[in-house]
């Protein structure tokens, strides 16, 4: 019989008294006493209630952030890792693109200043006749304007590749996000597991098969993994050892 | 010569094109992945295979099994080019009859040394 009970009964037993020896003040003095411990009571299980839907509701936050999360973030941090794609493609395609423009800027300036190297060569060694040498002159006025042009158009490219790394900035912000929301993700499916999985075997761990020739893409801790060759001389030593 | 770059990234096809063109092949073709290579090499006229691993469709160590497969393409010579370095990934492309192996990020040089590898054993 617990402490609550046992005043209860003492109670309920001096309002009987008190009724039967008419004493109206003791009567109600008791019935207060029984009312208050009655009232505690039900103060406890409200308490406990509340405690029980508050630990519902936050499990069920959970649920719904994980539903969010699967319903709104993920397909949206899909749309934003395409963005990554498209961008560092688009850059990609922008810098090879002003590289194609350059490398004939450069050939071109080579070409003319070998040739006309040489026949200064021979102009120095006095092996050019006076038309020779009028041919060269018209030659190197020529180069020189191109030489200008030239190099201001290289320059001009140069700049705009260094813009165009501005992709890194853009991407590295949106990939932060992506590492975020995976964070997020992890520790919500975390929680749940706590919250729902309490009866999960742990011994029901994914047993499945791992393909061993399964492509990963690049290797991020390659190091840390034996299974993995850090470079191109260790492939090339592995396939020597394999008779290559 | 005419050679076939297969890689879904058009900017790692760009990149192989140019630097193969610098060593002087300028007949290349290019395709996606292995489903659309496949009907290119068996349109017949392709003398090189370069090829990535990991694409969607068809993966290049398939492109791989069905050229050796094909008694037309079976001595084709295939040079890999990919970022899969697993010893188990190596050795099974080396056993499927690659001719040479590069790992991504690769520098231009490596690229002309294994071409010229590849020609040099075709050649003796």
């Amino acid at each position: 019989m617990d402490n609550n009970t046992q005043v209860q009964l003492e109670a309920a037993r001096a309002l009987v008294t008190a009724l039967e020896s008419n004493n109206e003040q003791q009567a109600e003095q008791q019935l207060i006493i029984l009312t208050q411990s009655q009232e505690s009571d039900l103060f406890q299980e409200v308490g406990k209630l509340t405690r029980e839907l508050h630990d519902a509701l936050n499990n069920f936050d959970v649920d719904a952030r994980l539903v969010d999360l699967t319903e709104n973030e993920m397909p949206n941090t899909r749309d934003r890792l395409n963005f990554v794609i498209k961008t560092t493609e688009d850059a990609a395609h922008k810098t090879l693109g002003f590289i194609d423009q350059t490398l004939p800027l450069t050939a071109d300036l080579k070409q003319t200043a070998e040739k006309i190297d040489e026949s200064w060569h021979r102009f120095r060694m006095k092996e050019m006749n006076a038309d020779e040498f009028r041919l060269l002159s018209k030659d190197i006025e020529a180069y020189l304007p191109i030489v200008k042009q030239h190099s201001e158009q290289i320059h001009a490219n140069l700049s705009a590749m260094i813009l165009t790394q501005g992709f890194q900035d853009i991407t590295g912000q949106v990939i932060r996000q992506v590492i975020d929301l995976v964070g997020e993700v992890e520790n919500n499916l975390v929680q749940l597991v706590k919250v729902a999985g309490k009866h999960i075997d742990n011994k029901t761990k994914d047993n499945k098969p791992v393909d061993p020739i399964k492509a990963e893409g690049p290797q991020i801790n390659a190091k840390d993994n034996p299974d993995v060759l850090n470079n191109q001389d260790e492939v090339d030593d592995l396939l020597s050892s394999l008779g290559f | 010569m005419k050679i076939l770059i297969v890689d879904d990234f058009s900017t790692m096809r760009r990149i192989i094109k140019n630097l193969l063109r610098d060593l002087g092949f300028n007949n290349t073709v290019e395709a996606d992945d292995g489903l659309t290579a496949l009907p290119i090499l068996q349109a017949g006229g392709i003398d090189f295979l370069v090829t990535d691993w990991n694409m969607p469709g068809m993966q290049g160590i398939d492109l791989l099994k069905a050229v050796r497969a094909d008694e037309k393409m079976a001595t084709m010579p295939v040079l890999m080019v990919t970022a899969e370095t697993k010893r188990e990934q190596i050795i099974v492309a080396a056993q499927a009859g690659v001719n040479g192996y590069i790992v991504k990020p690769f520098t231009a040089a490596t690229l002309k040394e294994k071409i010229d590898k590849i020609f040099e054993r075709i050649d003796s």
